[in-house]
């Protein structure tokens, strides 16, 4: 799981050690990728754009034959204008992209496939099975299943928390059924699940209502890091912060900092960067830099990240 | 003058005073207000708590301190839709500063003193740059700030590279206060919102200048036949809307000691939809604080008690916020119809 | 018997049982009735017990100060009132009418004084707004605008059909208004003050055309406060006073001092007062060869002080622009201009108001009040606060406001009412005290008695000239050259733009200055 990523990693670092070193080895092909991600609206797409321009640097520098196109979209309709752009105007040979939407997305991307362009699929899925030459995702479900079980053991199988959901997406749905598939049975109660959108400024006013509404609480799932934050204030604002456990996602910097910093109110946090385009990227661009075989289905974990394994996810320099 | 033509028998009685039977129609924001707080008193004994009153008016304060700008635009006939980004911008600029500023000025109070007022400057150079574009220039309000709206919020995106720009821990415990603190119980963004709102009333009902604005908004033409410079008078609603902005980043940042590129997102809408429940003619020429302040709250009010329920699907939060804002400004039809 | 030179009514089927009534109609049978008609307003009662006739080819004038109730008749015969008591007959038998649609439907037309035109739309578009004539459909664009053009040729206007309504004159959009009116094929056409916004050419125009309607067996009722139109164009004449009908009788027997006398109650005297003798010489303003781009050229002149001094010229001469232009309020340059005796560059319209000089607008509602205020706002809009420089002063607005009822006798429902429920009249002479507010020492009148009743307009020349005798300088700009002759010291004529004569003493008669004004003569100042 975690290994995969390290190797991934691996891979492409060696494979630039050997290029660096010797620069006699032929380029199977000159190629133009193009890159389609959504616009950095909030945090975690924020570190994604980071993250993917960084590596897009790091290799214009290592293969000055491969060329790169990045395009952001705000919405899935610019997304679909998009990729139709890269493919008939750019005429990319190597397409990655993160989906903002699978359904109408299909369509594009596969038409994008039968013009001959190497398709790689980020974090989610299109709605088509075997359109994609590679997939490289985080676990959507895992995300949901692992925060359950952090809950049921935190409060050592019975206690009442609320939730906080995110967008109203595709993949909110995946970890919000996950999440209540791996609590049935269990004596953990959900009290209520609101939408905070994965947004610091919602997060705290949801989370302030909770606090009115419900004289108990035990633990609170924020979704992702970014409502989890807002969540935080309300809490400290109320007073109420003893005994209350808070749990958010997706490994930002701050919080986890927090964690190895030993904070009583959050102490973990779920695995699911936006650092997964790296190796996106980086496998794809090996495929035409190297000839390397590429193809297939990345599936990374999404680890309970704790005290004990922080380190390793902290990327101090990303603005998430 | 005149001595052959008989005085009408009946003349009008003295009065000065501001007369309040001349809105008396347009009580209906106040209705609905006293409907949705009978109502969430019923769905939950915790929502007339002064802990829950308290923390949704403090929430309200923020758009509340903005739409009292909004009404001051809007009354003048024109609009401001770049609010929510400018607020972003100021946010995020006044958080760079004010962490640049602190390891010479230290991380107390006279840095973030230094903060409030670089804020306030933005705020003002925002508004000016509106009204500029607007009067001098002689392009639609909507247009411009539409355009300005995607500008500042790109470069807060740009600048904080799609991230979060935070304050300084030592800042952070300095500023806090700013929102959580209170003055005899009372939280300090609703005392901001109630001294801004009394001001501005005053001043949008008692001086000249928000005679001007009502004038102008009612009939431009009108106003320039009556020797008022028009041009002016835009351009200062403008930047009195951009102060009141800064105002409320100011008492915002240190809510999160924070900005992101989701801060202040829809902030214009929520501001304009409160100034025109309030009573507020849309298309200009009446304006009045006291319903856009009712506006606020009822758009708060909304929010807090869809969450303090679970019997609608939160996915329906949307529409029953929309259904409401409909009803508000239908019972205010007497007035607006012409 | 039903002829076959019946109208087609545009874009409506047409029954030939409806063409033969109208027919019948026509053959001398009363056409319209009012029984007994009463209204209120609240507690306000605008009309009372009015009975009388229209009969087909029969013009009749309705007569009566501001706020007799001539308006309010007029809608309710036109349907867009409905009576509090009483009915309409019409062609002997009860009608009710819903909305002004009925009315309509009847045949009965109204020429509202307040334009129901939409800027934006072209003339043809506007005068058959809601009764578009379609081809399979869509809009036929081509019979619109030939309709229109043959329905604008008969009134003698040289409009062009597709022209946009917000590049034409105040007049022209009159025509057109009286143009949708007829394109609707009325029996009987309601006119209220037609010819307030019109010059001469363009009221012989209409004249001319409500001559034809006439023989054609149309009926027409009119208001005007022109008595002498009144005797040109009516064959019987109402005259209402305080909501009741005080005198109905052929025009022919009536003189228009009786008719005035009638409307008011009282036997008038004399209409305009003696000129104050000979104005001083010192000039308290001058301008040469000022120049408006596009409507004035040229122009020079001096205003003294204690002077009224009168400009006429045909509608559309620049009379209006050349001051716009002075005052700041259109774009204008000038060679030199001179105020007081001390040369300046023209001002803004900041400056000429601080300076002591005030323009009264010719659009009242467009220009120069604010409808949806109060008495008491618009009445001080133009002089500012009345305490400090900031803040208002409520109770002193208030009391000026009670001044200003007295003294220009302004009828309002309240003081806290909107300014856009007052009569024309009651309108123009809170306009005037608007202007007058701020006291100023130059004053200029852009028609100021347009659409006010006789004694109305005898308050405000006795006002001017009382502003003249007390050392200001007043213009009074007029299309009424009885008016203008009847005040003025002396008087400027300018034609498309240039001032092209002066006449005083003597030479200031109706003769001369129209000779001026239609271009038979020129005698381009020379200052």
């Amino acid at each position: 799981m975690l290994s995969s990523l390290r190797s991934l990693l691996g891979i492409g670092a060696m494979a630039l050690a050997t290029v660096a070193a010797s620069s006699s080895i032929a380029l199977a092909e000159k190629a133009k990728i193009g890159i389609s991600i959504p616009a950095a609206t909030h945090g975690w797409t924020g570190g994604l754009n980071y993250h993917t321009k960084r590596t897009v640097d790091a290799l214009r520098k290592a293969y000055p034959d491969l060329e790169f196109v990045i395009t952001t979209a705000d919405s899935a309709t610019k997304q679909v204008n998009d990729i139709e752009d890269l493919v008939a105007v750019q005429k990319i040979n190597a397409l990655v992209v993160l989906p903002f939407e699978s359904d109408p997305l299909t369509e594009p991307v596969k038409e994008a496939k039968k013009q001959g362009v190497f398709v790689t699929t980020v974090d989610r899925g299109l709605s088509e099975e075997g359109i994609e030459d590679l997939y490289v995702g985080g676990n959507n479900p895992e995300y949901g299943r692992i925060a359950a079980e952090y809950f049921k053991t935190k409060l050592k199988g019975k206690g009442k928390v609320v939730v906080m959901r995110g967008i109203p997406t595709a993949i909110d749905n995946i970890r919000i059924d996950a999440f209540k598939k791996a609590l049935d049975g269990t004596g953990v109660q959900v009290l209520d699940m609101q939408y905070a959108n994965w947004n610091p400024d919602k997060g705290f006013e949801v989370m302030q209502d909770y606090l009115q509404r419900f004289p108990q609480i035990d633990g609170v799932w924020a979704g992702d890091d970014d409502a989890a934050l807002g969540a935080i204030e309300a809490i400290n604002q109320a007073g109420r912060d003893k005994g209350m456990i808070v749990l958010g996602g997706s490994g930002m910097n701050k919080v986890i900092k927090r964690i190895m910093d030993g904070d009583k109110l959050i102490d973990a946090d779920i695995f699911y960067p936006p650092t997964l385009i790296i190796p996106a990227i980086g496998a794809t661009a090996m495929k035409f830099a190297t000839g390397a075989p590429v193809s297939g289905r990345w599936v990374l974990g999404s680890p309970l990240i704790t005290k004990e394994n922080a380190e390793q996810y902290y990327f101090p320099e990303s603005p998430y | 003058m005149s001595d052959t033509i008989a005085v009408p028998s009946k003349l009008p009685a003295t009065s000065g005073r501001y007369r309040i039977s001349d809105h008396l129609t347009s009580f209906g924001p106040l209705i609905a207000l006293a409907a949705l707080l009978l109502i969430g008193g019923l769905i939950n004994e915790s929502f007339l708590s002064s802990a829950n009153i308290s923390n949704v008016l403090t929430r309200s304060a923020l758009i509340g301190i903005i739409a009292i700008g909004t009404t001051f635009v809007i009354t003048a006939g024109g609009l401001d839709l770049s609010v929510g980004a400018m607020s972003a911008l100021v946010a995020g600029l006044m958080i760079m500063f004010m962490n640049a500023v602190a390891p010479t000025l230290g991380a107390g109070s006279l840095t973030v003193l230094a903060g409030i007022l670089f804020a306030l400057l933005l705020g003002t150079m925002a508004g000016l740059v509106n009204g500029l574009l607007i009067t001098r220039w002689r392009i639609e309000a909507f247009i411009v700030t539409l355009g300005t709206m995607g500008i500042f919020r790109s470069l807060l995106t740009y600048l904080s590279n799609g991230g979060a720009i935070s304050l300084e821990s030592g800042l952070r415990s300095t500023a806090r206060p700013i929102y959580y603190g209170t003055l005899f119980g009372i939280a300090y963004p609703i005392i901001a919102l109630a001294i801004l709102a009394i001001i501005g009333e005053f001043v949008l009902w008692r001086t000249r200048f928000g005679r001007h604005c009502a004038a102008i908004g009612s009939n431009a033409a009108v106003a320039r036949y009556s020797a008022i410079n028009v041009s002016r008078v835009r351009i200062a609603t403008y930047i009195l809307q951009g102060l009141c902005v800064a105002v409320a980043t100011l008492i915002y940042v240190p809510r999160l000691g924070a900005a992101t590129p989701s801060t202040g997102v829809l902030w214009e809408l929520e501001a304009i939809a409160a100034v025109i429940i309030g009573g507020t003619v849309l298309s200009g020429g009446y304006g009045r604080i006291w319903g856009t302040i009712v506006g606020v709250l009822i758009l708060g009010l909304i929010q807090n008690i869809l969450n303090l329920t679970s019997w609608f699907s939160p996915h329906l939060n949307g529409s029953i916020q929309g259904a409401i804002i409909i009803l508000a400004v239908l019972m205010q039809k007497g007035r607006a119809a012409r | 018997m039903c002829s076959t030179t019946i109208p087609h009514r545009i874009g409506r089927p047409t029954s030939a049982l409806v063409q033969c009534a109208a027919q019948v109609g026509r053959q001398g049978m009363t056409l319209l009735r009012t029984n007994s008609i009463r209204k209120s307003f609240g507690p306000v009662e605008v009309l009372k017990e009015i009975d009388f006739t229209v009969s087909p080819g029969e013009v009749t004038a309705l007569v009566g100060e501001n706020g007799a109730g001539k308006s309010t008749l007029m809608k309710i015969i036109a349907g867009y009132e409905k009576p509090s008591s009483g009915h309409l007959l019409v062609d002997g038998s009860d009608v009710f009418f819903e909305t002004n649609v009925d009315a309509e439907a009847s045949g009965i037309v109204l020429v509202h004084q307040e334009f129901c035109l939409i800027p934006h739309l072209t003339v043809a578009e506007n005068i058959f707004l809601g009764y578009e004539p379609t081809r399979s459909r869509a809009l036929d664009y081509a019979a619109m605008e030939q309709r229109a053009a043959i329905l604008l040729e008969e009134l003698g206007s040289t409009i062009h059909p597709r022209t946009l309504l917000s590049k034409l004159a105040v007049s022209d959009w009159q025509m057109i208004e009286i143009a949708k009116a007829l394109s609707r094929r009325p029996r009987l056409l309601i006119m209220d003050e037609p010819t307030a916004v019109l010059g001469h050419h363009e009221t012989d125009h209409l004249f001319e055309r409500v001559d034809r309607f006439r023989q054609d067996g149309g009926a027409v009722i009119f208001t005007s406060h022109k008595l002498d139109e009144v005797k040109r164009l009516a064959d019987q004449t109402a005259i209402l006073r305080d909501g009741r009908i005080v005198t109905v009788a052929p025009t022919s027997s009536l003189t228009e001092d009786e008719m005035a006398s009638l409307m008011v109650g009282r036997p008038l005297s004399d209409l305009y007062p003696t000129k104050h003798p000979k104005p001083d010489q010192t000039a308290v303003l001058s301008v040469r060869e000022l120049e408006v781009p596009g409507y004035v050229e040229r122009a020079s002149f001096d205003l003294k002080k204690g002077e009224i001094l009168g400009f006429s010229g045909l509608v559309g001469s620049g009379r209006t622009e050349l001051f716009e232009g002075l005052f700041g309020l259109r774009p204008a340059h000038c060679k030199t201009f001179a105020y007081q005796g001390r040369g300046r560059h023209l001002p803004t319209p900041r400056e000429a108001y601080q300076m002591g000089m005030a323009y009264l607008t010719e659009d009242r509602k467009g220009q120069g009040l604010l409808l949806e205020k109060s008495l008491g706002e618009n009445l001080t809009l133009l002089k500012g606060a009345l305490v400090g420089g900031t803040v208002i002063d409520l109770k002193a607005e208030r009391a000026e406001l009670d001044r200003a009822i007295t003294t220009y006798e302004i009828k309002a429902p309240k003081p806290s009412a909107r300014v856009g429920t007052l009569s024309g009249g009651n309108q123009q002479k809170l306009l005037i005290a608007k202007t007058l507010l701020a006291e100023p020492d130059v004053i200029v009148f852009d028609e100021p008695t347009r659409g006010i009743d006789i004694g109305t307009k005898q308050q405000i020349y006795r006002l001017i000239q009382s502003l003249a005798a007390a050392g200001k300088a007043c213009v009074v700009i007029s299309s009424e050259m009885q008016e203008i002759i009847g005040l003025s010291h002396r008087v400027m004529i300018m034609r498309q733009g240039r001032i092209v004569g002066e006449v005083a003493g003597d030479a200031m008669n109706e003769d001369e200055i129209v000779r001026y004004a239609v271009g038979l003569k020129e005698a381009p100042i020379h200052v």
